[in-house]
């Protein structure tokens, strides 16, 4: 951490200052000194961008840019920050993508929504909005949303004939003789969810992937900062309904972080509690739309039905299977009811009565091994290069949780370790998620226990202990907190004004971006057939990928 | 291997004979129900203050308020359940005991009847009796009336003693005026 803080105090800064255990946070003059500063601390091991988020200050005139940089294997992390001007053509600051391309897709998305320029960006071009998008970049905090929803129902044929444009363009462009052709690989497709796969295919060989996103862009990063800090909750929550709690963990624990306020520990394991729900809904869920991608749909509903048990847990404390809402800063939203911890132990059994057949059936299966095993693999290095997060990178071998590296909620006082599978294959993808889910069994029975344990010493009380009340209105401040989420590392970098009541601004990083950005990397050269089993083993969900 | 096989035809004419969960009719009986499912709302128009909390905390607008001709509540949430998303939060502000607008606990039955009936029908509404308003209203308008009645008294209390304050205040100036007069007669006559 110390050579790391030398190479930063090298230059013109306001300040170096350390943040959280294992974050140095600071503050530099000049942008132009971006490339220079990331080179050095390439040669430190941070060798990976998290994500870019800019913040619109319009009272101060100026667009302040943060760049969060890991070092995922020693666990060192930096927040930069530069500022730059407003103004449209003077907001501009040199690209890291050539340096970080795992940078790429989130200076993308920095460029759509806040117009800023990234200098020597390979491909800087419109990406969640479209090119014919009314009045540019929506989270600008001077956009015009009632004009540009006028504009969108005025001129509708307009937009969508932008779409036919693009198949006349091919026809021109492509060869008329030989094989050589563009497919769609999706929206409609039934295994691809809300995305586009533009696929240049050769016969039936893949030359290049090309993903178009946004097909359920919501805004959300805008939507919160409409509400309130209790109403922001289900914002939050709609980034991805497969894995619902954790989202919440990571936004509450920015608010509180920023009101200064500690949780009570019963609040803390509760939350351990509902995240691992999520964890294994999201995971069982994985693994069976794995197979359902590979055409086989009779895992999926064998996952489902267990994953039902789970669900009735969560409707059981909150009221909502899916949509639960059920925790807020503060702590957790509910009391504990009696017979809720039963209903959870009820669910884990009768996961580990059927785990024994979903291993012999389906993750030993000899003909999706013939396709799936030394496919398609990630190497540690590409892990680090492209920050592939959560179990994807443990599939690789690499050894990242934030529940370890940054113990968050209850985590601290839970005994667990790094789950990882060795070659990183598509194999490995499926099968580290099989694995997982033991080990949040494991873990909620260790919470149980320690719940069970503080209510019977008297130290807990189930029916007033879950909720810390929050001031309606926050200092100013900013925040960042980190989770692992079911599918990887989610971070939010949450800002706050002076006496607010509603969010100024929190940027959701989450892992599905990076992991669709490689498709065109895992997919070149092999065939049409291969899309389906390599998508499927990335997981990706289009709820976070376009949030 | 044999075995195997076997073992798995066993497995599989087993499962022929199980129970299956499909026997029951779901839109009917429910295979699990929570006791606080958040559900259709339910709003008690004489609980109801109408402060207005449940409006400003819906995060997606879901809630108008009605106005109604009282002073308290002067006017009662109704929601758009097409719009709602069941958060439940506008329970959670409720200040009033019981709480006047509930979720949990609530039906999953919110059919409007048909897709050839108009969207308005997809409201939770509030059936406010108009004698209850009547009598509301009477009760205002005494209560009012005797807060006037109390206010006319006390105001003439208030006259009185304040009149009672000034002529005491009068007399007492009286007698210290006569009482700083008479001394100088005294030191006169001596």
């Amino acid at each position: 951490m110390e050579a790391i803080r030398k190479v930063l105090e090298k230059y013109d800064n306001e300040y170096v200052e350390d943040y959280k255990p294992t974050w140095l946070k600071a503050k530099f003059t000049n942008p132009n000194d971006l490339l220079s500063i990331v080179q050095d601390l390439q040669a430190e091991g941070i060798k990976t961008c998290s994500t870019v988020s800019p913040t619109d200050f319009i009272d101060e005139n100026k667009i302040e840019v943060n760049y969060f940089l890991e070092d995922i294997i020693n666990k060192k992390n930096v927040w930069l920050k530069f500022d730059i001007p407003r103004e449209l053509e003077a907001c501009k600051i040199p690209s890291i993508t050539p340096l970080m391309p795992s940078a790429n897709w989130h200076e993308l998305e920095a460029y759509s929504t806040f117009g800023v320029k990234f200098e020597g960006h390979p491909n800087l071009r419109y990406f969640l909005i479209s090119a014919d998008y009314y009045g540019k970049f929506p989270f600008r905090k001077d956009f015009d949303w009632k004009a540009h929803e006028q504009n969108l129902i005025q001129n509708i044929d307009e937009i969508t004939s932008e779409w036919l444009d693009e198949y006349e363009e091919n026809e021109k462009t492509l060869p008329k003789d030989g094989s050589k052709t563009i497919l769609h690989w999706g929206p409609t497709h039934p295994a691809s969810g809300p995305i586009r796969l533009k696929v240049g295919v050769d016969g039936e060989n893949i030359q290049w992937v090309d993903p178009d996103i946004g097909y359920v862009w919501r805004a959300l990063e805008h939507l919160v900062e409409r509400k309130d800090f209790i109403g922001s909750i289900v914002a939050v929550e709609r980034i991805c309904f497969m894995d619902n709690p954790n989202p919440m963990i990571c936004y509450s624990q920015a608010v509180e972080e920023i009101a200064g306020k500690e949780i009570t520990r019963f609040a803390k394991l509760m939350r351990v509690v509902l995240g691992e729900i999520g964890r294994i809904a999201s995971h069982l869920i994985s693994m069976g739309g794995f197979f359902g991608n590979a055409g086989l749909h009779t895992f999926v509903m064998w996952t489902m039905d267990v994953r039902e048990y789970f669900l009735d847990a969560l409707e059981e404390y909150s009221g909502a299977r899916i949509a639960t809402a059920c925790i807020e800063p503060g702590g957790v939203r509910y009391p504990l009811r009696d017979g809720w911890l039963d209903i959870v132990q009820k669910a884990i059994e009768k996961y580990e009565s059927s785990k024994d057949e979903f291993f012999d059936i389906f993750i030993n299966n000899p003909l999706m091994k013939t396709r799936a095993v030394a496919n398609a693999i990630i190497s540690k290095e590409d892990v680090v290069q492209n920050y592939m997060a959560g179990p994807i990178a443990r599939a690789s071998g690499v050894k990242v949780d934030v529940r370890i590296d940054e113990p968050y909620a209850g985590y601290d006082e839970i005994e667990f370790d790094y789950v990882t599978c060795e070659n990183g294959d598509i194999y490995d993808r499926l099968h580290i998620f099989f694995k997982e889910l033991d080990q949040s069994m494991d873990i909620i029975k260790q919470a149980i226990a320690k719940i069970q344990e503080g209510i019977a010493s008297g130290e807990m009380n189930p029916q007033k202990d879950h909720l810390v009340r929050i001031p309606k209105k926050l200092p100013a401040g900013e925040a960042v907190t980190r989770i692992e989420w079911a599918r990887g590392e989610i971070l939010m970098h949450l800002v706050t004004q002076e006496k607010a009541t509603n969010p100024y601004r929190l940027k959701i990083k989450a892992p599905s971006v990076n992991h669709t950005m490689v498709l065109d990397e895992l997919l070149r050269g092999k065939t049409l057939s291969d899309i389906p089993l390599v998508y499927g083993s990335m997981h990706i969900c289009q709820g976070d990928l376009d949030r | 291997m044999l075995v195997d096989i076997i073992k798995k035809m066993i497995r599989v004419s087993k499962s022929m004979t199980e129970d299956r969960l499909a026997t029951k009719d779901a839109s009917k009986d429910f295979v699990h129900k929570s006791e606080i499912f958040r559900g259709k709302h339910e709003i008690l128009y004489d609980v109801c203050t109408g402060c207005d909390a449940c409006n400003k905390i819906c995060p997606v607008d879901a809630i108008v308020m009605k106005p109604l001709p009282l002073k308290r509540p002067n006017k009662i949430p109704e929601v758009n359940l097409a719009i709602c998303i069941f958060c439940g939060l506008c329970e959670d502000v409720c200040p009033t005991k019981p709480k006047a607008l509930k979720l949990s606990g609530g039906t999953f039955d919110m059919r409007a009847g048909g897709a050839h009936e108009a969207q308005d029908n997809f409201w939770v509404r509030v059936d406010v009796p108009q004698d209850w308003i009547e009598k509301k209203k009477e009760e205002e308008r005494k209560k009012a009336e005797a807060a006037a009645k109390k206010k006319a008294e006390m105001a003439a209390k208030k006259k009185a003693e304040a009149e009672a304050k000034a002529k005491a205040e009068a007399e007492a100036k009286a007698k210290e005026e006569a009482s700083k007069e008479a001394p100088t007669k005294e030191d006169n006559n001596g």
